[in-house]
């Protein structure tokens, strides 16, 4: 069983939570080129080591939240503070 | 006023808990009644009259109901649960919770839905009925994760369900566990014959 860590529930099976996916900015639908946005819907980063992403948390709290992921270990974290988006906000 | 289905409005009015004074039948069908008997009792208690209110954290509704995320408590006759950051939910008596809701100030991102004939609600009660839940839930129901008078949204069955612990007090005074879930009204027959087999083997 994985236990992800929700900013709302605490850590929960992840079968009670979506992965949604790598995080990253979204570029300005009017000022990117093709090429900034192409890169934005189609290509991830795939790092060997720490990753930000997105989960949701379905069956408990309902919010989206963000946390890191080790690819290599598969440790969980909640980000850190600066720039911490968590379910609340 | 008692409506039968006969004469129950084809529409419903928007008015808060209007809909409340409605009779309820529960569409759960219980085929074998001595399965809902035992150690572990498995009760419907549907009928209840239930309210759902959304309110951001800035509202005067989020004050007036307070509590913390994911706990509940008795106020009176009526039971307030804050299931979610932003929702919680009340039941008890139709005129009890129409009297709490008609007193909530809904300014700003509030809102209130009667959730009487949406939802159901059923009580697992017993000694055992945290083993009888851990079999089809994956929470922690150990006293220091779940104490009585916390909440959570989870899965159980499968099914997306709110769950509640709220011990009742038996016949010699002892605190007996027990825990309210509810899930959506199309799922209860399939959640309550889940929650029947899982609680079996504890009589």
């Amino acid at each position: 069983m994985l236990l992800v860590p929700c900013p709302n529930c605490g850590p929960r099976n992840a079968t009670d939570m979506n992965y949604r996916g790598e995080a990253h900015s979204r570029p300005d639908p009017d000022a990117a080129t093709k090429e900034e946005w192409r890169t934005y819907l189609y290509l991830r980063d795939n790092p060997s080591g720490w990753l930000r992403e997105n989960w949701y948390c379905s069956s408990g709290c309902r919010r989206h939240f963000q946390l890191e992921r080790h690819t290599l270990t598969g440790e969980l974290r909640n980000p850190p503070l600066p720039g911490r988006k968590t379910a609340g906000a | 006023m008692l409506v039968s289905w006969n004469t129950m409005p084809t529409s419903i009015p928007k008015e808060n808990g209007s809909v409340a004074d409605i009779q309820f039948e529960s569409p759960v069908i219980i085929v074998d009644p001595a399965a809902a008997c035992g150690s572990v009792t498995l009760t419907d208690e549907s009928s209840m009259t239930k309210a759902s209110v959304r309110a951001a954290d800035d509202t005067a509704a989020a004050s007036a109901l307070g509590l913390a995320f994911g706990s509940a408590e008795h106020r009176g006759d009526v039971f307030v649960a804050r299931i979610r950051p932003d929702e919680w939910m009340v039941f008890g008596a139709a005129d009890m919770v129409v009297a709490m809701i008609a007193e909530l100030d809904l300014g700003g991102y509030a809102s209130t839905v009667d959730i009487t004939h949406s939802r159901l609600m059923f009580r697992v009660t017993g000694g055992e009925a945290a083993k009888a839940m851990e079999k089809v839930c994956s929470l922690d129901f150990s006293d220091h994760m779940a104490p009585n008078g916390s909440c959570a949204g989870a899965s159980v069955a499968k099914v997306g369900c709110d769950v509640i612990r709220d011990d009742i007090v038996g016949a010699d005074g002892a605190t007996i566990r027990s825990y309210r879930i509810l899930c959506d009204r199309s799922f209860g027959q399939y959640l309550f014959d889940a929650l029947v087999d899982a609680k079996a083997e504890f009589g």
